[in-house]
């Protein structure tokens, strides 16, 4: 079995951004849907070093069985999510494709092959290959881990944290994406990039709780079904 | 430069507020020790193949009478000690008996409070396992107080031991029955041949229990 090649490029791109978040206050969660186990190795990494000096980092590790429910409600605007998961795993998809709507940022570290396209798309895909064991996914949380520090350790490449493409970068439609988190009648509250604002409805009825929509100056313009490009 | 990624980036040699020369920089380095992690896991997991293979027979000669798997180990190691009880409830067609000794809250805090945390595997084991039961722990320093007791009290008791360690210190104790020590310097780099290393002895243990079986 060939090992898989160094998913380096994409790993570096990764710990600026991550590096960028704790910078900005971020916390930094862990999930794996498949093995918590990964999930709270790479949360002690960023929370308590196994080099003696480095900072603590905020980190904390989600339950395999948790995901969408537990990041839903724990997250602020501006964190970063890290996900160990297959690139075809329904579950981490769902969170990839929500994420935007709570202003998470997500980090894939992605087994087996990577999310189909026009999936994930605010998602940072660090592919591992579909050989990948579970040292290589170690050896990419660790190098994270390192490559994070190292950024953190140059204050001038640490501002300028991108706005997150909130619109969909293929198709360019104009908008926000937005989480619908109860409805009444047209009248909706709405989680837009982290912050619950009141959305009309009535384009895109029928319409519930935790659906999807594009938002635009207040108006939901579009739903979509099962993802960005449903 | 900061003094202290000095010694991990030595070819960084000055502050650089250029994001993308940065980058640059960070993934030489990543794939530099990409290489490495994986150049090491392929000797360690050569340099200890036959260990692996006679471990596995053992471990499986005593899962036929009724063995139990107990694993453990600290920090990320607790997490490894997670992962390979994982894969061996992930056998197949017999899944092997494994518990986690890191993997209740309860528990831990409640030894770690009431007693020290020296004690916290050693507890568990002096409940749980009997004589030809397997104890696995993970660990990069080897000489944790809490591993070596804990392996000590398997010693008394019976109870087979494999441990994965570093390779300074006291590598788990003077006498384990099955040691997989990584020559290495890196804690990460140790890990993640610890890591490949335990997926060779599930894989392994799974064979020797169909040979036993047939």
């Amino acid at each position: 079995m060939t090992p898989p090649a160094a998913p380096a490029p994409a790993l570096a791109a990764a710990a600026l951004a991550l590096a960028r978040a704790f910078h900005d206050g971020a916390t930094l969660w862990c999930w794996c849907p498949t093995a918590t186990s990964h999930a709270r190795h790479l949360a002690v990494e960023f929370l308590h070093p196994v080099i003696v000096g480095k900072r603590a980092l905020p980190a904390i590790a989600v339950e395999a069985e948790g995901g969408v429910d537990v990041l839903r409600t724990s997250v602020r605007a501006g964190d970063v999510v890290v996900v160990v998961a297959d690139g075809d795993d329904a579950r981490a998809l769902d969170v990839a494709t929500r994420a935007p709507a709570w202003g998470l940022e997500v980090i894939w570290l992605a087994t087996g092959r990577p999310p189909p396209a026009g999936a994930a798309t605010a998602a940072r895909i660090v592919a591992l290959g579909t050989d990948a064991e579970d040292a290589d996914v170690v050896c990419a949380y660790h190098l994270l881990w390192e490559l994070a520090h190292v950024c953190l350790e140059h204050p001038g490449v640490l501002e300028g944290r991108g706005e997150r493409a909130t619109t969909c970068p293929a198709c360019m439609d104009a908008g926000d994406l937005g989480e619908v988190e109860r409805a009444e009648g047209h009248d909706a509250v709405v989680t837009v990039g982290g912050t619950r604002q009141l959305v009309d409805l009535s384009l895109v009825e029928p319409c519930g709780a935790g659906e999807l929509v594009v938002v635009h100056a207040g108006v939901a313009i579009a739903k979509l079904a099962g993802g960005l490009h449903g | 430069m900061g003094e202290r990624t000095g010694f991990l980036y030595p070819f960084l040699e000055q502050a650089s507020d250029d994001p993308e020369a940065l980058l640059a920089d960070l993934a030489r380095s990543a794939a530099a020790k990409w290489e490495e992690s994986v150049g090491l896991r392929r000797a360690v997991c050569r340099a200890h193949e036959d260990e692996v293979r006679t471990a596995a027979g053992e471990v499986a000669t005593r899962l036929a009478s009724g063995a139990r798997v107990f694993a453990f180990g600290n920090g990320g190691s607790s997490a490894d000690a997670d992962a390979f009880v994982a894969a061996c409830r992930a056998v197949r067609p017999r899944p092997v008996p494994a518990l986690s000794l890191c993997a209740d809250p309860a528990v831990l805090t409640a030894l770690a409070n009431d007693v020290g945390s020296d004690v916290i595997f050693t507890r568990q084991l002096a409940a749980h396992a009997r004589a030809g039961d397997v104890a696995v722990a993970f660990s990069t320093s080897g000489g944790s107080p809490n591993l070596l007791e804990a392996f000590a009290h398997c010693r008394r008791h019976g109870v087979l031991t494999v441990g994965f360690t570093g390779h300074d210190g006291p590598r788990l104790g003077p006498s384990v029955d099955h040691r997989f020590v990584v020559q290495a310097t890196s804690i990460h780099r140790i890990q993640e041949a610890q890591t490949a290393l335990a997926t060779r002895l599930t894989a392994a243990i799974s064979i020797a229990m169909a040979e036993d079986a047939a």
